[in-house]
């Protein structure tokens, strides 16, 4: 018995041996503040009890007002100490106490006599202090012993003076602005600190000047810069110029020898800020690249996980949009999948996953199975959306890349994850028609075992539309009617809706579909069997809803044509009366589109991936809120909806940007307007477009906006008439507006606005408009299949060209065809390439491409281009337009 | 912005805890989630090695020393190699102070010591002082020896 008890006691000595803190207590140590009021100060004891506070502090411990003064007060006290390292630790004491406006009065008078003592180091800390509790009227008090620290010769109190300087340009930026010329003395100081943060504080004083900014620059790169965290603010401030020059694309770009010569800096963070400067520039060049990527290879072998990963990061960016540039690194990427540091192996293995080609995906896939199983969800989810846009590039690969998203949807994961993966595979199924049986096999193995209600009823809406249209849509039957028996209301009542989706669609499973939904109307849940009801009555032309066969199916899959938003509001506003709601009553005008369209352009979406998820659900967008617009309802079907066209620099006034609608016998432009001036109102918006560059073209319709306020969006319309088939043009816009001033703080406008008009950036109308990007799984299928009857062969002389990848991209833009089977990557140092391109053109011809191109030793390029499509006269159009490009 | 320094035991005790620019309310949330991320990761870690992670746009550069794990966590101009700078100039003021990696009885007794240290190293949020030496005779009020 004795034994346990002496045992306990042990570990408690040993406890409070521990810790010196052991017990801590925020009362008494208070009290112990007191001995800071001794006339006989003890500073060893003053110092523990600093120590003491500091520790309370720093373990998130707050003091209530009284608390805080009270101890503020009892510290100043100790200015009377000449112990060093109890004056130190007041000065810290004082700033974490930051003392009110009212309080700040007490110490100040000692920190000025501090602020310019004999001591370097009172002087460096009196400062730093004095900024830190300070206001604006004590600041104009202090700001000329600012000044001279600033150019101090101890260094200690110069940089004291510029980091104060950084902090209160925040606060006081009318002030610190004066001091530049100081600072500009400081800039040039032999000391390395002193001049990093008299560079950073320089160039936040002129941050909005730029032609001051470009000749900091100039002169510093030229000059010596001693800290390397200096030179990494110049790196960045050069690039900031860089990107402000705007690219002209003409000529050597300037400080790019700079920017290249620091990559032989001996301070890695200067070599990589210099490469992740140069992989981040507009328009960047492979030649300009290659050395960038050289040096970050070697960093992905680093010793040191965190210049791997910095390395990995970069590398990753640059692969969204420079592919080629990354293969070199690919076997030194592969190495680091088993890294043990996972945020470095997730971001090799979605580096590889978008430089990879066709050949490479297998082993690759190995690999990544081997490294799923250990890592958290939210890199899973990462590594599956980089697989779904593998498998868009390369469809033929479909049948691996799907039995690897099944094998790791059977396994555990969090709802993000899953869901993550039935969204690929969703998308799969409708972009790769022959990956839809097995993909639909999937999801309903899915389901059978699915703790998550929301996929599973997405899962049942989703076989529903598309299980009736395979080859043998009864064995989805039985998956649907198991979770009749086993689960939840909600998806029993999904799986109700499926199955008459089913009994509808296909006529030899009626019968059997009405003996399973008999048995649903003795569900427990009054929804599933209210659900039966409807559809056994409604598929055996009880007539109470639609008569026909027709209606049923319009009724079973058509959409609300209103936009669920409004239908919600509708029904949340009508009051239950004799009166039944009305769904015609609902508005089908759709709200302004948020800002993240238009920001979009800035992000743009990454490798093939990220578009096509985006297309078909705007195009829909765009098609609902076109056809709501009466004057555009006799255009017929819309064709094609472009991509948004940036028609206003970033950051100005105004931001519009304009998508092209392109129908039949019209075009219509929808302006997407934005009024980023928050005192202003814009009223009566329209463009006005002058076509006479674009003769074919009449115009018939302009739609105003009656009125733009700030920050939400809005559009206008203009449509013209064209020729049907193709024509091209050229067209210059002006917003016209009256502008009426807002007072920002009530928000009313004016009454009287003034008439005003902005000049916007020209817009083309090219071939690449009439054409939809609409992959094939499997081009020599399709080709052979097309046949030669209209196959039109001809070859071009391409002139001088950069490298061959640019002038397979030059053309793949011109024709705005979808490229086929990852055919738009040209391997590095290949002398010829044969690029495989699909699409629909404006009539619905189906159109494939073949190009094969060759480049010479003085870069010459040559490329024979065979068309197939289905309609010969389009056929030569494609000739035409590449012709003519 | 370098958003936070922190200092827990190896039990995920916190030790220091300084924030800049973060609102009290995400504090409690930051501090679980980097503890965490210390326990799933520090384990067998060698004393300075560094460890990264990002969490959205925000980095985490983060080791062992002693006893005691070491965050930092930053943003925008602090990316990885900022913070990694900014975490070694940490660990060697840390050594300077306390003569070896520290135990965490040894990391307490020199509280007062450290306090001073990070007050030199971070100053609200950004980075001031990063060589020991100097961090060293600053905290003693000396002037530093490169003038």
């Amino acid at each position: 018995m004795a034994q346990p008890l002496v045992k306990k006691d042990d570990d408690r000595d040993d406890e409070a041996e521990y810790s010196p803190f052991l017990g801590i207590e925020k009362g008494a140590v208070l009290q112990e503040a007191r001995v800071f009021n001794d006339p006989q100060l003890d500073p060893r004891r003053c110092s523990q009890v600093i120590t003491k506070l500091l520790y309370l502090l720093n373990q998130g411990e707050t003091f209530t007002k009284i608390e805080a003064t009270e101890v503020f007060f009892a510290v100043t006290k100790l200015f009377q100490s000449r112990d060093i390292g109890l004056r130190r630790m007041v000065y810290l004491m004082i700033k974490e106490l930051s003392p009110s406006a009212d309080e700040v009065i007490i110490v100040t008078s000692s920190l000025m006599k501090d602020m310019n003592s004999k001591t370097d180091m009172y002087r460096a800390n009196a400062i730093r202090v004095l900024c830190r509790i300070t206001d604006g009227t004590l600041l104009t008090q202090i700001e000329r012993y600012l000044k001279q620290a600033i150019v101090d010769k101890n260094p200690v109190v110069a940089s004291a003076a510029l980091v104060s300087g950084i902090h209160l340009l925040q606060t006081n930026p009318e002030i610190v602005k004066r001091w530049s010329n100081e600072v500009q003395e400081a800039v040039q100081s032999r000391a390395a600190l002193v001049q990093f943060h008299a560079l950073a504080l320089l160039h936040q004083i002129r941050q909005n000047d730029r032609l001051a900014v470009s000749k900091l620059v100039t002169s510093l790169t030229r000059g010596t810069v001693r800290s390397p965290l200096a030179q990494c603010l110049l790196i960045r401030y050069a690039s900031q110029v860089i990107h402000e020059s705007g690219n002209t694309q003409t000529g050597e770009r300037p400080f790019y020898d700079y920017l290249e010569s620091c990559l032989r800096h001996k301070a890695e963070m200067v070599i990589f800020e210099a490469a992740r400067a140069i992989t981040e520039l507009s328009g960047v060049t492979s030649r300009e690249l290659t050395p960038a990527i050289t040096v970050l290879q070697l960093f992905l072998s680093s010793s040191k996980p965190v210049l791997r990963f910095a390395a990995v990061r970069t590398l990753n960016k640059v692969a969204m949009t420079h592919p080629m540039a990354v293969t070199n690194c690919n076997i030194d990427m592969e190495s680091l999948i088993s890294d043990q540091n996972r945020s470095i192996a997730t971001l090799a293995i979605t580096t590889l996953l978008k430089t990879g080609n066709e050949s490479s995906v297998d082993r690759l896939m190995k690999q990544i199975t081997n490294f799923m199983s250990d890592i958290a969800d939210e890199f899973k989810i990462v590594v599956v959306e980089a697989i779904r846009s593998l498998c868009l590039k390369f469809p033929l690969k479909y049948r691996s890349l799907m039995n690897f998203l099944s094998n790791i949807l059977r396994e555990e994961g969090g709802f993000e994850y899953k869901k993550a993966i039935v969204d690929s595979i969703v998308l799969l199924i409708r972009d790769i028609p022959d990956a839809k049986e097995s993909g639909l096999f999937h999801l309903c193995e899915f389901i059978e075992d699915c703790e998550f209600t929301y996929l599973s009823t997405q899962i049942l809406h989703f076989l529903g539309n598309e299980g009736p249209k395979t080859s043998d849509p009864s064995k989805y039957i039985r998956y649907i009617y198991n979770r009749v028996i086993l689960e939840n209301a909600t998806v029993r009542a999904s799986a109700v809706s499926t199955l008459a989706k089913f009994g509808a669609m296909v006529d030899s499973l009626k019968p059997r579909i009405f003996v399973l939904l008999r048995r649903c109307l003795f569900d427990s849940d009054d929804e599933v069997r209210d659900r039966a009801t409807l559809y056994l009555n409604m598929l055996a032309g009880d007539g109470i809803v639609g008569e026909t066969g027709k209606d049923v199916k319009e009724f079973l899959f058509g959409s609300l044509n209103v936009p669920l938003g409004n239908l919600e509001t509708s029904l949340k506003n009508y009051e239950p009366s004799e009166e039944p709601f009305d769904i015609n009553s609902v508005p089908k005008d759709v709200k302004a589109q948020p800002l993240a369209e238009k920001k979009a352009p800035g992000k743009k979406p990454t490798g093939l991936g990220a578009a096509p998820t985006g297309p078909t659900s705007t195009v829909d967008a765009y098609e609902k809120l076109l056809s709501s617009i009466p004057e555009f309802a006799g255009f017929g079907k819309l064709f094609k909806s472009s991509a948004p066209v940036e028609l206003t620099e970033a950051e100005t006034e105004y931001a519009v940007n304009v998508v092209k609608h392109i129908y039949d016998g019209h075009v219509v432009f929808q302006y997407n307007c934005t009024n980023t001036v928050p005192e202003q109102l814009l009223e009566n918006v329209s463009v006005v477009v002058d076509a006479s560059e674009a003769e074919e073209f009449s115009e018939v319709v302009s739609k105003h906006l009656r009125s733009l306020p700030y920050d939400s969006p809005g559009h206008t319309f203009v449509a013209f008439e064209k020729p049907e088939g193709v024509a091209f043009g050229k067209f210059s816009n002006v917003l016209r507006f009256i502008v009426k001033e807002v007072d920002t703080s009530t928000g009313e406008a004016e009454e009287e606005g003034v008439e005003d008009e902005y000049q916007l950036e020209d817009l083309d109308v090219v071939a690449a408009d009439y054409m939809l990007k609409v992959g094939v799984s499997n081009f020599k299928n399709a080709w052979d299949s097309m046949g030669d009857d209209c196959e039109r062969v001809d070859e071009y002389g391409l002139g001088v060209r950069e490298s061959l990848a640019e002038a397979v991209n030059a053309v793949i833009n011109i024709l705005g065809m979808q490229p086929c089977e990852g055919t738009e990557v040209v391997p590095s140092n290949s002398r010829s390439h044969t690029c495989l391109l699909s699409g629909v053109f404006i009539g619905n011809v189906k159109v494939l491409v073949r190009l094969s191109f060759g480049i010479d030793g003085p870069k010459q390029v040559a490329m024979k281009l065979a068309v197939r499509s289905e309609d010969p006269a389009v056929s030569d159009t494609i000739h035409e337009i590449v012709a003519s490009g | 912005m370098l958003l936070a320094v922190l200092f827990s035991n190896s039990e995920g005790n916190i030790l220091v805890e300084r924030f800049h620019g973060v609102p009290a309310e995400e504090r409690l949330h930051w501090r679980s989630f980097l503890v965490k991320l210390g326990a799933d990761n520090l384990k067998g870690v060698k004393n300075e090695e560094l460890l990264v992670a990002s969490h959205k746009s925000v980095y985490i550069v983060y080791t062992v020393l002693g006893d005691v794990c070491i965050y930092v966590v930053g943003k925008d101009d602090y990316d990885e190699l900022a913070l990694a700078e900014v975490i070694f100039a940490i660990t060697s003021a840390v050594k300077d102070v306390c003569g070896k990696p520290p135990t965490e009885r040894l990391f307490l007794d020199k509280y007062g010591k450290i306090c001073l240290c990070l007050d030199e190293i971070v100053w609200k949020g950004e980075l001031e002082n990063t060589d020991k030496d100097r961090i060293r005779r600053l905290i003693r009020l000396k002037p530093p020896t490169d003038v």
